[in-house]
């Protein structure tokens, strides 16, 4: 296996709901130490795209090869050993209502490792840190974080492991500007500084012409990669709608 | 990157290794491999090797290293915190920036503790008592606050009855009644041969089987009757206004209404109250006659007491008032029970999690507020000598 070997590989995908087909013959490839950003219409199976990569839906055609194994052949074990290399960030950040941020961060080594308590103590200090959370923050419950808080705790909890892929799912979504640019910021510093793959599915252009190295764009039943200056000249009329309209020209213009 | 060469899933990972020497206060740490949390016990390991004190002069090679992640650029930092906190200075051979930057952004010197302080278990204790005591005056208060809003309601829209949603109170009255029949009709049927099977073995010692009938009869229609089909339908019916109503409130549906000019109360809870009171007391009754039936075919079985001989006896111990003082209650209850359910749907704040807290609240409540009301009867019936 060489470096250069995409770290997800998505050959021919198929998925459909009852006689609605979402995804057809789609292929993706994403390479190692990327950002790549995941865009298309409200309805054209973005995160849909993500559930099927990560299982939590099966694909009805197709293959998908996430670090090499191909995740249709994978036993229960494998999964297992999968889910520890990547790190997922659900929309409205999925952290346990029950649990305290610490705690969330927590439950990956409890189920994943066998570390001493104290060294998970320090390891969760260390990402409740690097997500730019104050250290008091860990001991504090979902219900009293604010949205962006509660996104970086999130983010804390899929840095756990230290994956090597990371899935965001619309991260700044519900963030104001000023939040969202500081995460978009945090998510490109953590990118380089541990060396991660990012997928990103998201609808904000900020993000997209901020931090993406490449997007991928979902119209019709397909996906079209490129970088943003490709994608630019791309004559599909969604492609140049989404780029050109006035919020993608403003977005452009900013960066 | 570090990572791109740790690709392979479940691949050979390269082996930690950590060298140490040391020449009189100088020591050499040189690291190669994988120093990643799959490795960590390894890691641990290599650097618990003692190393003789007063070191002055520590270099750390970690141009061999092929991957480093937050976990092993932790547990080295530590170790060379360590050492340098005795008073060594640091000389750090990396393979790239990348690597750098991480064992510094780990250094989180601050110790804090993840669980907040705990105080003593009889303080808070005390401190629960205090809170849901204030809490149940300010629930009793605000409770009574919209018993108060619904009357009125309820008044103004009885003088102008087209304002009443008839289609929605039909609807209401088919959920809570009608779909209620068979497993109400089952439970009741069952608590009847259950009261009647027990009451019979008690009797039997005193001869005087057939006084089963007269406890039957009593039993049911004064209070089992009643309070089984309103503890039934405060879990049934009860339960689902609050959570329909809290997931209207979470879906800004009840404020929307409240801007297009619609009266939340005279929408969704006065169809909600009124159903109840009609459908309440018609189950009590079809619950009563099932609970006796359940009694008379036990009494036909088991105790060899014939259906004739049942309605005899039946009749005889029992007055119009016997039936009355149970079905009075109906309406009271149901109301009750309607009014909690949806005051807690609309207590409902924000997330999903409260409308399972209030749909909670609102069965324990109306169940608690039903039996009080129960309590009550039988003092002022006991009273009036009924």
């Amino acid at each position: 296996m060489t470096p250069d070997q995409p770290v997800i590989r998505v050959r021919g995908l198929v998925t459909r709901f009852g006689t609605h087909t979402i995804h057809d013959g789609l292929d993706l490839d994403v390479r190692p130490g990327e950002v790549i950003g995941v865009v298309g219409g409200s309805g054209s199976g973005k995160s849909v795209l993500l559930r099927t990569i990560i299982g939590l839906k099966r694909p009805e055609g197709g293959s998908i090869d996430v670090l090499g194994r191909s995740t249709a052949k994978l036993d229960t074990a494998g999964w297992k050993a999968l889910q520890s290399r990547w790190g997922v960030l659900f929309q409205n950040g999925a952290l346990f209502s029950a649990l305290t941020v610490a705690q969330n961060v927590r439950v990956p080594f409890l189920e994943h490792t066998d570390l001493a308590a104290k060294l998970v103590g320090d390891l969760i200090r260390v990402k409740i840190d690097m997500v730019g959370l104050p250290a008091e923050a860990g001991a504090k419950y979902p219900s009293e974080l604010s949205g962006g808080m509660r996104k970086r705790a999130a983010l804390a909890r899929a840095l756990a492991l230290d994956p090597e892929i990371l899935f965001l799912d619309e991260p700044t979504a519900g963030l104001d500007p000023i939040s969202a640019a500081a995460f978009d910021q945090l998510i490109r510093d953590l990118q380089r500084a541990l060396g991660l793959t990012v997928v990103i599915v998201t609808h904000d252009l900020d993000t997209l012409v901020t931090i993406t190295d490449r997007i991928a764009v979902l119209v019709d039943t397909r996906i079209i990669v490129g970088t943003l200056n490709e994608l630019l000249d791309n004559p599909h009329p969604w492609i140049r709608e989404y780029f050109h309209g006035p919020r993608g020209r403003a977005a452009r213009h900013e960066s | 990157m570090t990572k791109a060469t740790n690709l392979p899933p479940i691949a050979p990972i390269d082996a930690v290794s950590a060298r140490m020497a040391h020449s009189a206060d100088h020591l050499r740490l040189v690291a190669s491999g994988a120093w990643t949390l799959a490795q960590i016990h390894q890691i641990e390991a290599a650097l618990a090797v003692g190393h003789p004190p007063d070191i002055r002069q520590l270099r750390v090679d970690l141009s061999a290293v092929t991957a480093l992640d937050t976990a092993g650029a932790y547990v080295l930092s530590r170790w060379i915190r360590r050492i340098t906190h005795e008073g060594a200075e640091l000389e750090l051979h990396v393979a790239n920036e990348a690597q750098k930057a991480l064992l510094h952004r780990v250094e989180v010197v601050e110790r804090r503790p993840l669980a907040r302080q705990r105080s003593s278990a009889f303080v808070l204790m005390l401190d629960r008592i205090g809170r849901a005591t204030i809490e149940f005056r300010h629930a009793a208060h605000d409770l009574l606050g919209f018993f108060g809003i619904v009357v009125i309601t309820m008044f103004r829209v009885l003088a102008q009855p087209r304002r009443l949603r008839f289609i929605s109170l039909v609807a209401h009255i088919e959920r809570i009644g009608l779909h209620a029949l068979p497993i109400l009709g089952l439970l009741s049927f069952l608590i009847g041969v259950v009261l009647a099977y027990q009451g019979a073995d008690q009797l039997r010692a005193y001869g005087a089987e057939i006084f089963t009938v007269n406890l039957l009869g009593i039993s049911i229609l004064r209070e089992l009757g009643v309070l089984l089909t309103a503890i039934m339908v405060a879990g049934r019916s009860g339960s689902a206004f609050a959570a329909e109503i809290g997931t209207m409130k979470v879906n800004e549906e009840v404020d929307a209404m409240t801007t297009l000019g619609l009266d939340p109360i005279e929408v969704l809870v006065l169809p909600r109250i009124l159903a109840m009171l009609i459908a309440l007391p018609l189950l009590t009754l079809y619950a009563s006659l099932m609970a006796l039936g359940g009694g008379a075919v036990m009494a036909m079985t088991a105790l060899d007491i014939g259906f004739a001989q049942f309605l005899n006896q039946l009749s005889g111990a029992i007055v119009a008032s016997t039936f009355w003082t149970g079905m009075i209650k109906a309406p009271v209850f149901a109301f009750a029970i309607a009014l909690v359910g949806c005051y807690e749907g609309l207590q409902v704040t924000g997330s999903a999690e409260s409308v399972g807290h209030h749909t909670t609240r609102s069965v324990v409540e109306s169940i608690f507020l039903v039996i009080i009301a129960d309590a009550a009867f039988s003092i002022l019936f006991s009273i009036m000598g009924v």
